[in-house]
C-alpha cells in the first residue's frame, strides 16, 4: 500500500484523532524556553518517545515528530544538520508508534522557516521552496507516512512548502493555517483565500491549528467548511493563556465539550494544540467514541479567484482592468526593456483606484525575457495591489512561472480549442489550481457562427472536467470582432455569449474595445457594447476602467440589474460628482476626464501662466497643478528654459530653505514630487517631438542587503532624478554583486548606498569592499540614520550625505 | 488580556520623528498629516505580549531564568540593579502598516514617509499603553522605564533569541530575519525592571542612545523620549 492508500485509509473510519501539544510536554518536563527541541531528538530520545507513547496510549492515530522548527534557517547554530533531526525524530516517533498502536501513521511534521518572505520579509519564494524540500526529502526517506505543514501565516509559504512536499515525495498533505479572532492570519490571509489556494493545490487534508481555543475557533472553522470540499482538520489550543502565568484556560472535559459541538461542521480530524496534553486526546477520543463523528456534506463552492487579503466572488460582473499590456503601447514596452517595475505599478494601482476588481497582467513583447518578467511583475504587483490577477500569456512556460510564484488563486488567460493549447495549458492550470479563461477559437480560427464558438467553448469545457477543473472555474471568451468590418459580428458573439451562460451553465468573460476598432467616439460605442453584453450574461469585463463612460456602465448595470442593493455603490462613487461642463471625447478611445480644475488662485489665469507659476507649483507642492501648468508653458516655452529658469531654480530653494529647517521632510518630498510630474511632462513632448534624452550621468542606488527600508533610498533617487540624474534603482535588500554588475554593466560612476540598521551597516561595508576589489571607476556615497561620517570613512566609502539634499550635491560635485 | 484601543496619535511627536521645527506649514501639508494620523489608526492592529521573569546577575550579564537567555551588557545590568523580576515585552501594530507604507512610497512618497512618522509614533503610544496595563497588574511594585533590545550597548544580536523566549512570532506575529530587524518593522522589544524597592527615577537620555551626535530630532533640538 502505498503511504497515500494508508493515509486515505484512516481516513475511511468515522473520525481521525491526530496528537496534543509536544512543547508544552516538553516544558513541563523541564526544557528551558529558547531551546531548539529538535536537539532533544539527540540529547534525550527517551523523552520525546515517551511522550508520543502517550498520545498513541490516549488514542491517537497520527502523531506528529518532534520536527516542527527542524529547517536550515532554525537549526542555524545548534551543530546538526536538517537531514540527522529529522531522521532520528521520524525514528523515535516510530518505535512509539510500533510499540502501542501498529496501525498508527507518523507524521513529518513542519512549521514556518521562521523568516518572512518577500515582499514583507527577504526570504525569496525559490529560497523558501528549496528548505522545505530538504525537510520533505529526509523525512520522507526517514520514512514518515505524511507530512504536516503547520502554524503557517503566510499563504506563499504554505504554497511553497506544499509544492515542495509534491514535487519530492509521494507523501499525503495535512495543511493547517492559523487564524486570528478577526479571521485572518497575522499577515492579513483571508480563510476563504486559505481554502480556495490550498485545496486549488489538491492537498489531501486541509485546517486550522493553535492560536485560540476551541470555542473561539468556532468561526474560523465555519467558514473554512464553506471554501473547501477537503476533509477538515481542527487542532485547536487549550483555550487562551493568562499573559501572567502562562496557563490555558480549558481542561481536558472542557475541551472535549466544545470539540463535541463542533462536530458539526463535518471535521474528520481531531487533535489539539498548545496547552493541550494526553489527557485532552483521551477525553476528545472518548467524546468521539460515545457521540460518533457527524460527516460532511459536499458544498458548493463560490466561482472566486483570490489574492491572500482580497477573495472576488464571481456572482456578479466584475471588472478586469486591461492596461497592464504592451500591445501598441511605445511607452509601456519601453519601460518593459528597461524593467521599468515603476511604471507597472504606476498602471496597476491606477486601475485598483478606478475600481478594477482584477488586474489581467501580459508583458509579452520581443527581444525580453518574459518568462523573467513576468515573475519579477508578478511578485512586484503583489507587494502593492491586493486584487487578483489574471495571467496573461500565450507561452505554456511563462504561465507556469507565474503560477507558481503566483501568492492567492489566479485566473489563467488562456486556452483555447486548439489540441496543442489544451494539452499545454489545462496540465499546469490544474496543478496549480487556478481558474481558466477559454478563447471560443480553435486551429481554423474564430467560427463566424456563434454556434460554432459554444461548440469549441463545450470541447474545452469538457476536456477542463476530464482533467479535473471544475466547472465553475471555467470563464469563455466568446471574442469581440470589429463591427466596422463585420457588422453582424456584434450579434454573433452576443448570442454565443448567451448560449455558453445559460445553455453551458459556463461564467463568461470578454474584451470590449476591439468592438468600435475604426469609427470615431470609439468609448460611445464601447460602452453601449458592454451594456449589451452584460445584458447578455457577461461576468468578467476586461475594460479600461480608469475611462468613466466604461465603469458608468458597470456600476449602473449592477443597480439596474439588482446586484448593488439600494444602489449603495453607485451612490458613493457618484453623489459628490462635480457637474461636468463638457463631456470631452476624442476619436481615440479616450474620453477627456480632465475638465475639472482645481481651486486654487492659480486659477484664475488659467492659459495664462509664467514661468514663476511653475516655480511657485513646486514650492507649494501643488502636484496636479504642477504637472498642467508645465503642459501650458511648453506651448510658449522651450523645455531646456522650463528646466533650468522654473524647476531648478525652484528645487534649489526648497533644498536650501530644508538645509535651514524652515521647510521639513515632507514638504521637501512634496516639492520634488511636483517636480518630478513636470519632468513627466516635459519628457513626454520630447518624446513626442524626438528630441534627445538629456542625462546629466548616471548613478546606481541601493539599500543594502538584509535591510528592507527603502523610504530613504526612494527620496534620494526622486531628488537626483529632478537634477536630471539617471537614476539606477537597485531597489531593497540588494546583494553584493547585484551592485557592482549594476556600475560595470552601465558605467557608471557614481553609487549612493543605503543602511537603516546597525546590524546591515556591515552590507555596507562588504558592498564597498567588492566594488573596490573590482576596480571600478566608481565613487560611493552612503546614508542612512545609523550612519555617521566617520563610520562611512571607515568603510572606505567616499562621501557621507546626511541627508536626500546632500546626496544631490554630491553627484553633482562628482559628475558635473 | 486587554484589548488596546487606541487614541489620537500624538502630532507633534510624528512631527518630530520628521524633523520639524515650528514652521509655518501650508493647508496641504496639514490634511496630509491629519490623513495620515486617521489612516495609521484605521490599519493599526495592536497587539502585545508580556513574560515575568526570574533572573540572574551575573557580572558581565543577566540571565532569563528558565530560558537559554544570557544578555551580556553593562547597561543591562545596570538598568535591572536593585529589581526582582524582569518583565519581557514585545509590541507590534501588525504588517498592514508595512504594506501601506510600501503602496504609498509608490503612489505619493511624502505621505509615505508623514505615515511612517505616525506608524512610529502609534508604536509608542501601544508600549505606553502596555505599560499602563503592566503597572495595575503589579500594582504596589515599582517599574524601570522600558529598555528596548538594542538600547544602550545591549546587542541587538538578542532580538532572535528573545523573540523566541516570548513566544512572540506565534502570539503576535513578530519575526525576526538574518540581520535582526523585527518584521512588521512597527515593532518594539523590551525590559522592564521590577521591584517592591524605591528606585531613583531613571529615564532614557541621549547618552546611552546609539545614535547620540547622529540624531535627527536631536539635530532639530528636540528629543525623542
Amino acid at each position: 500500500m502505498t503511504k497515500k492508500e494508508k493515509f486515505y485509509d484512516l481516513l475511511k473510519k468515522d473520525y481521525v484523532v491526530l496528537d496534543g501539544g509536544m512543547g508544552t510536554m516538553l516544558q513541563a518536563s523541564g526544557m528551558k524556553v529558547g531551546e531548539t527541541p529538535e536537539m532533544l531528538n539527540i540529547t534525550n530520545p527517551e523523552l520525546i518517545q515517551s511522550i508520543h507513547e502517550k498520545y498513541y496510549e490516549a488514542g491517537s492515530d497520527i502523531v506528529y515528530a518532534n520536527t516542527f522548527g527542524a529547517n536550515e534557517y532554525k537549526l542555524e547554530e545548534c551543530g546538526h544538520s536538517v537531514e540527522e533531526l529529522i531522521t532520528a525524530g521520524i525514528e523515535i516517533a516510530k518505535k512509539a508508534r510500533d510499540k502501542v498502536n501498529k496501525n498508527g501513521l507518523v507524521a513529518l511534521d513542519l512549521g514556518p522557516i521562521g523568516i518572512l518572505l518577500e515582499p514583507t520579509g527577504v526570504l525569496s519564494f525559490e529560497a523558501a521552496y528549496d528548505m522545505y524540500a530538504r525537510c520533505v526529502k529526509a523525512g520522507a526517506s526517514a520514512g514518515a507516512d505524511l507530512v504536516v505543514f503547520e502554524t503557517m501565516t503566510d499563504l506563499l509559504d504554505i504554497k511553497a512548502a506544499i509544492l515542495a512536499a509534491k514535487e519530492n515525495s509521494d507523501l499525503p498533505i495535512l495543511a493547517t493555517m492559523t487564524f486570528e479572532q478577526n479571521l485572518r492570519t497575522f499577515t492579513g490571509c483571508s480563510i476563504s483565500a486559505f481554502g480556495l489556494t490550498v485545496s486549488g493545490l489538491d492537498v489531501d487534508a486541509i485546517g486550522i491549528n493553535c492560536s485560540l481555543g476551541p470555542k473561539e475557533l468556532e468561526p474560523v472553522i465555519s467558514e473554512l467548511s464553506k471554501w473547501t470540499n477537503k476533509p477538515l482538520c481542527l487542532k485547536p489550543n487549550a483555550g487562551l493563556p493568562d499573559p501572567k502565568t502562562n496557563l490555558y484556560n480549558v481542561t481536558a472535559l472542557g475541551f472535549a465539550g466544545y470539540m463535541k459541538d463542533l462536530r458539526k461542521y463535518g471535521i474528520k480530524i481531531y487533535g489539539g494544540c498548545c496547552g493541550t496534553t494526553p489527557e485532552f486526546i483521551k477525553e476528545v477520543t472518548n467524546m468521539l467514541k460515545e457521540n460518533g463523528n457527524i460527516q460532511r456534506e459536499y458544498v458548493e463552492i463560490k466561482a472566486a479567484v483570490c489574492s491572500p487579503t482580497k477573495t472576488v466572488v464571481i456572482d456578479e460582473p466584475r471588472v478586469v482592468g486591461e492596461r497592464i499590456n504592451p500591445t501598441g503601447k511605445k511607452i509601456f514596452q519601453e519601460a518593459l526593456k528597461n524593467k521599468n517595475m515603476e511604471y507597472i505599478l504606476g498602471q496597476a494601482l491606477e486601475q485598483t483606484n478606478a475600481g478594477a476588481d482584477i488586474l489581467d497582467v501580459n508583458v509579452g513583447v520581443p527581444g525580453i525575457n518574459e518568462v523573467e518578467m513576468m515573475v519579477d511583475t508578478v511578485k512586484s504587483l503583489q507587494s502593492v495591489v491586493d486584487v487578483p490577477l489574471q495571467i496573461d500569456s500565450t507561452d505554456p512556460k511563462v504561465i507556469e512561472a507565474a503560477l507558481r510564484v503566483y501568492n492567492g488563486r489566479p485566473l489563467v488567460n488562456s486556452v483555447n480549442g486548439e489540441e496543442e493549447s489544451l494539452k499545454n495549458i489545462l496540465p499546469i492550470v490544474k496543478k496549480y489550481g487556478g481558474a481558466i479563461i477559454g478563447l471560443a477559437l480553435d486551429e481554423n480560427g474564430i467560427p463566424k457562427k456563434g454556434d460554432d464558438r459554444v461548440k469549441i467553448a463545450k470541447k474545452i469545457m469538457d476536456r477542463c472536467v476530464s482533467i479535473g477543473i471544475d466547472k465553475k472555474d471555467i470563464y469563455i471568451d466568446c471574442l469581440t470582432l470589429t463591427v466596422s468590418a463585420e457588422q453582424e459580428g456584434c450579434r454573433e458573439t452576443l448570442k454565443a455569449l448567451s448560449k455558453v451562460k445559460n445553455e453551458l451553465g459556463l461564467k463568461t468573460i470578454l474584451g470590449v474595445s476591439n468592438i468600435s476598432f475604426g469609427l470615431p467616439n470609439r468609448v460611445l460605442v464601447n460602452h453601449i457594447f458592454l451594456t449589451m453584453a452584460l445584458q447578455s450574461g457577461l461576468d468578467l469585463c476586461i475594460i479600461n476602467p480608469n475611462i468613466p463612460e466604461m465603469m458608468g456602465a458597470v456600476m449602473a448595470y449592477k443597480v439596474l440589474a439588482c446586484h448593488d442593493l439600494n444602489s449603495v455603490n453607485y451612490v458613493a462613487k457618484y453623489a459628490n460628482m462635480p457637474k461636468l461642463k463638457t463631456v470631452a471625447v476624442d476619436n481615440t478611445g479616450n474620453s477627456g476626464n480632465n475638465v475639472v480644475t482645481t481651486s486654487i488662485n492659480l486659477n484664475d489665469k488659467k492659459g495664462n501662466y509664467e514661468i514663476s507659476d511653475l516655480s511657485y507649483a513646486v514650492k507649494k507642492g501643488l502636484k496636479k497643478e504642477g504637472a498642467d501648468i508645465t503642459r501650458e508653458l511648453l506651448s510658449k516655452f522651450d523645455s531646456m528654459d522650463i528646466v533650468n529658469k522654473a524647476l531648478i531654480p525652484a528645487l534649489d530653494d526648497i533644498g536650501a530653505e530644508f538645509e535651514k529647517g524652515t521647510l521639513f521632510l515632507p514638504q521637501l518630498i512634496m516639492g520634488a514630487s511636483v517636480a518630478s510630474a513636470a519632468f513627466e511632462v516635459i519628457k513626454e513632448n520630447m518624446q513626442q517631438n524626438g528630441s534627445q534624452k538629456v542625462s546629466k550621468g548616471k548613478i546606481v542606488i541601493a539599500t543594502v542587503k538584509g535591510d528592507v527600508h527603502d523610504i530613504g533610498k526612494n527620496i534620494v533617487k526622486v531628488l537626483l532624478e529632478n537634477y536630471g540624474f539617471e537614476v539606477i534603482d537597485l531597489g531593497k535588500d540588494v546583494p553584493y554583486e547585484d551592485v557592482v554588475n549594476a556600475i560595470r554593466d552601465n558605467d557608471v560612476h557614481l553609487c549612493g548606498l543605503s543602511a537603516l540598521m546597525t546590524t546591515t551597516l556591515v552590507s555596507m561595508k562588504e558592498t564597498i569592499e567588492l566594488i573596490r576589489k573590482n576596480n571600478l571607476d566608481c565613487k560611493v556615497m552612503v546614508g542612512g540614520a545609523v550612519l555617521t561620517p566617520e563610520y562611512a570613512k571607515e568603510i572606505d566609502a567616499d562621501f557621507y550625505a546626511a541627508d536626500a539634499k546632500e546626496s544631490v550635491d554630491i553627484a553633482r560635485r562628482v559628475l558635473g | 488580556m486587554e484589548k488596546i484601543i487606541l487614541d489620537p496619535i500624538d502630532k507633534k511627536e510624528a512631527l518630530r520623528y520628521l524633523g520639524y521645527r515650528n514652521t509655518k506649514l501650508d493647508d496641504n501639508i496639514l490634511s496630509l498629516i491629519d490623513e495620515c494620523e486617521e489612516r495609521v489608526r484605521q490599519i493599526a492592529t495592536p497587539r502585545y505580549v508580556y513574560k515575568v521573569f526570574d533572573f540572574e546577575e551575573k557580572e558581565d550579564g543577566i540571565i532569563l531564568e528558565d530560558t537559554n537567555l544570557y544578555m551580556k551588557g553593562n547597561s543591562i545590568t545596570n538598568h535591572l540593579k536593585n529589581c526582582e523580576k524582569a518583565i519581557g515585552i514585545a509590541v507590534t501594530i501588525g504588517e498592514g502598516i508595512d504594506r501601506e507604507i510600501r503602496v504609498l512610497s509608490h503612489t505619493n512618497l511624502a505621505k509615505s514617509v508623514v505615515f511612517d512618522a505616525f506608524a512610529s509614533a502609534c508604536v509608542e503610544q501601544v508600549c505606553e499603553k502596555v505599560e499602563d496595563i503592566l503597572r495595575k497588574e503589579f500594582k504596589g511594585l515599582n517599574m524601570t522605564f522600558r529598555f528596548g533590545i538594542g538600547y544602550g550597548d545591549l546587542s541587538l544580536s538578542y532580538q532572535k533569541n528573545f523573540i523566541k523566549v516570548l513566544d512572540a512570532t506565534r502570539k503576535i506575529g513578530i519575526n525576526v530575519g538574518t540581520t535582526d530587524m523585527m518584521i512588521p518593522t512597527k515593532s518594539v522589544t523590551a525590559i522592564i525592571g521590577l521591584t517592591s524597592k524605591e528606585i531613583p527615577r531613571m529615564n532614557r537620555n541621549c547618552r546611552d542612545c546609539n545614535l547620540n551626535g547622529n540624531c535627527n530630532i536631536q539635530k532639530s533640538g528636540n528629543r525623542c523620549m
